[in-house]
């Protein structure tokens, strides 16, 4: 019996995943979550985790951070993150920086479409890595989302479930309708998946608040039987106009960020152990500031990490500085790190399979690095 | 007599309407000619819907954003007064109810449930803003004109409309030999084409990998197509007419699929024409689109039994539309009775709307707008029902376009959504007075039908019990 549930709301989307041949082994073993937040727009990793560098200042000098949190002595963390920083003080949070997936041409649209497929030509793909991922693992999922997002799209069958403000279908409705599907149709066992959901599922007056999803998710995940694996996107990243610094666009978005790693946090209570939580985007922006106190589109970034699952604190990062020989194209802090060598590794952690085995089923054997030593709890 | 063929090619039978006596031929009748959108105020060109979108990109970028770069608020109020102004949440709503309203009032219903198949086919992603301004006249002016004559034309028309030269970025390619692409090399900037326009219209437009076609042929092809662009100007950003731009364009021949495309003294954007043409005529692009055109009609798996038909008119008219539409319909018509085929989100909810009579959509006068306040909750509703459903028309996120496949479109949260739905078309009037004989004129099994809404009075719980049945939703 496979546990299939899943939900959509607005532009969030949140994926659960839960699998019976975890179940079988739930006794002898505490199951491990992955959650995965998209950062839509382009997420500027140099204003989330600023390095400390007068050069910084020279670029940026109308949005630039203050009153950050401290971190290590080369890095501070963006004032807005105060959750996130919590967890890093208990060791539960970590940042890889100079980071990001093996895309350079700017646009979002392709830079969306590769972050979700993981592939390298855009549109050329018509599955995610995530749910390629859990193909390969033998895991089912739940999506809290409508369409299928991309990034869950595989062989394998997904449930899903978003909070709708249609009427629900009353029980009498659904068992006649029901009848008319053949038995063992492909419909006949989706309708009967929905018959058996709670009625919270159905109810139509579920939030679709971002962080009031990221509880219902917590929750779902946080059950020994529950789903693996959830997916939420965070819009408005992209910050061309009013960035501000401490305060403005970008401080409001990765304030929105940091509400769900709160309540993820909270919600997941003991299970937090067994969590990981990362950050996905399509580029970083480019170092210098615009004419609208804005940033334009970059490269390299900085990846999030928070949950039980991280090893330690810290900043993982080969850090290639911010001398203008050193930046991409001369604008953009570089990617010294594919950023898909930490997705899977994060999958090879969190679904206890071979990295060898996703790197070529998942990432078409391309040189991805293993780091699950260097930045998972395993 | 095969009654779901009204549902496989049009929209089923409305309540005032009756069971044609001769399903083929009133199909095939209705394929010859463009018929005209229906909709009662003026409908806007392609061309003031792309000023109104110039507006919108460069007010935002070049004076609001520089204006109020201290002032985060003020910002945002500026914005939304911009968007009411240009319509920015307007629009899209207004295209859906075009859309809808010529569907189900059309006196040519098979004629539109080809328009969707092609708007699909040569799909428009979500990109930019161009859901809210330029899809919906795109689907109106460049495919719809152009279902009538030949499959290259319609190619044609749509590889060089600016929508796909922008959709699949075109404008950024630069040949690296182009005049463009050597001054930039020499300022130590990067020069090379764009590899998306190229690689879709082989892959998704035409030939279809089938035909073995290698990354080489994907970027001589881009070669070819380096040129063809938007202007980009300060003032209007990329909303700027397509044109062909030589100092961009690689120069040389180029082979694609073997064949050897010359450089003919100064008009090198003839190439991409001849490649069009090829690439039209090419047996694997007939096989690909015969079997796409009975893939969306009649069942996921077609067989060659069914393509062969139509390849076969394919190759007789040399790609005359109307022609192979006709052989499409023949095929359905034959196989109607042994195959069903999952109809998705939006045309299921039109045949439901269709059958009842129901008053959707919002009619002109209920679309009238001020362009000054947010449009209200009733003129956003077309935009928000079709996101319940789950299918938003000018919204697909990849450039396949929305999926044909069943499996794609039966899951928990969808299945929900087609419970819900018919009671939203019920709240609002419906002209049907008697089930009875929607029921026999729609459906080969009646009594089944029937005997679902046996003892049922109101007829919005019978609405909920037949739509989301299984006739409904696999015809």
């Amino acid at each position: 019996m496979i546990n299939r549930r899943a939900f959509l709301i607005g532009s969030i989307t949140i994926t659960l995943l839960g699998s019976p041949l975890f179940s079988a082994l739930a006794e002898k073993k505490k199951k491990r979550n992955l959650v995965v937040i998209s950062l839509r727009g382009g997420m500027d990793g140099l204003s989330a985790v600023p390095p400390i560098d007068p050069k910084l200042e020279k670029f940026r000098p109308d949005i630039l951070v203050k009153k950050t949190l401290p971190l290590t002595s080369d890095f501070e963390l963006h004032p807005s993150l105060k959750n996130f920083h919590n967890a890093w003080k208990e060791n539960n949070a970590a940042i890889v920086h100079a980071t990001n997936i093996p895309y350079t041409m700017r646009s979002h649209f392709e830079g969306q479409d590769l972050m979700e497929s993981g592939g390298h030509k855009p549109f050329a793909e018509y599955t995610g890595w995530l749910g390629r991922g859990m193909e390969t693992a033998n895991l089912d999922g739940l999506a809290i989302a409508l369409p299928m997002p991309l990034i869950l799209r595989s062989k394998a069958n997904l449930d899903n479930y978003f909070p709708t403000k249609l009427s629900t279908p009353s029980p009498y409705i659904m068992k006649k309708v029901a009848s008319t599907y053949p038995e063992h149709s492909n419909l006949r066992s989706t309708i009967q998946q929905v018959m058996m959901r709670p009625y919270s599922m159905l109810s139509g007056k579920g939030s679709r608040k971002a962080h009031r999803l990221a509880g219902t998710a917590a929750k779902a995940l946080s059950k020994a039987d529950g789903p693996r694996v959830a997916v939420f996107d965070i819009n408005g990243f992209d910050t061309h106009a009013a960035q501000g610094g401490s305060n403005g666009e970008h401080a409001d978005k990765l304030y929105n960020l940091d509400k769900i790693f709160g309540t993820l946090q909270k919600n997941l209570g003991p299970t937090f152990e067994d969590t990981l939580i990362v950050t996905l985007t399509e580029f970083g922006r480019k170092i210098e500031q615009n004419g609208g106190n804005g940033t334009e589109h970059g490269y390299g970034t900085a990846v999030l990490m928070m949950g039980g699952l991280v090893k330690k604190a810290q900043v993982y990062s080969n850090w290639p500085g911010l001398n203008r020989k050193n930046l991409f194209e001369g604008q953009d802090l570089n990617s010294t790190t594919d950023a898909r060598s930490i997705y899977c590794s994060a999958m090879a952690m969190a679904f206890e399979t071979d990295f060898e085995k996703l790197k070529r089923q998942v990432f078409w054997n391309d040189p991805l690095i293993d780091l699950q030593d260097k930045l998972f709890n395993v | 007599m095969k009654k779901n063929f009204f549902r496989k090619v049009a929209f089923g039978i409305g309540p005032n309407e009756i069971v044609p006596e001769n399903p083929v031929s009133w199909a095939q009748n209705q394929v010859d000619k463009v018929p005209p959108l229906i909709w009662n105020t003026q409908i806007r060109s392609g061309k003031e819907m792309l000023n109104h979108y110039a507006e919108w990109v460069y007010t935002d970028r070049e004076i609001l954003r520089k204006k109020y770069k201290e002032n985060r608020q003020a910002y945002k109020e500026a914005k939304n007064k911009l968007r009411y102004k240009v319509g920015q949440q307007y629009f899209e709503n207004l295209e859906i109810c075009i859309r809808q309203n010529t569907a189900l009032k059309s006196k040519s219903p098979v004629f539109e449930r080809l328009w969707f198949f092609w708007c699909n086919h040569f799909a428009i992603i979500d990109k930019d803003a161009m859901p809210q301004f330029t899809t919906g006249p795109y689907h109106r002016e460049t495919i719809r004109t152009n279902m009538c004559g030949s499959f290259e034309t319609l190619l044609k028309e749509a590889t060089l409309g600016w929508s796909m030269i922008h959709n699949l970025d075109n404008s950024e390619s630069i040949g690296p030999h182009s005049e463009w692409g050597k001054n930039r090399r020499k300022r130590g900037k990067l020069a090379t084409v764009n590899e998306n326009h190229a690689r879709e219209l082989l892959e998704l437009h035409t030939v279809s990998p089938s035909a073995g076609y290698s990354q080489e042929d994907v970027i001589q092809l881009s070669y070819i197509m380096a040129g063809w662009e938007h202007e980009y100007t300060k003032k209007r950003k990329e909303c700027n007419p397509v044109r062909f731009n030589s100092k961009k364009h690689e120069p040389g021949n180029h082979k694609v699929l073997g064949k050897k495309y010359k450089q003919r003294g100064l008009s090198p954007k003839n190439k991409l024409i001849d490649v069009l043409k090829d690439l039209s005529n090419h047996p694997n692009t007939r096989r690909f689109i015969a079997f796409k055109l009975c893939r969306h009609f009649l069942t996921d798996n077609p067989t060659e039994e069914m393509i062969a038909p139509i390849i076969s008119a394919w190759e007789k008219s040399d790609g005359n539309l109307p022609t192979i539409h006709k052989a499409l319909l023949q095929v359905v018509y034959d196989h109607a009775d042994n195959q069903t085929k999952f109809q998705n989100p939006e045309i299921w909810m039109l045949q439901m709307v269709h059958m009842v009579g129901g008053s959707w959509p919002l009619q002109a006068d209920e679309m009238k707008y001020n362009f000054k306040i947010k449009p209200n909750n009733h003129q956003r509703k077309p935009r928000f029902f079709m996101k319940e459903i789950g299918y938003e028309p000018y919204r697909p996120i990849q450039p396949n376009g929305f999926s044909d496949l069943e499996s794609d479109w039966i899951s928990p949260e969808l299945l929900i959504r087609r419970m819900s739905a018919p009671k939203e078309i019920a709240r609002r009037r419906i002209a049907l007075k008697n089930f009875e004989e929607m029921i026999e004129k729609n459906f080969d099994d009646p009594d089944e039908i029937r005997a679902l809404i046996d003892g049922v009075k109101s007829p919005s719980t019978k609405m909920q019990l037949i739509f989301p049945s299984y006739r409904m939703l696999k015809t």
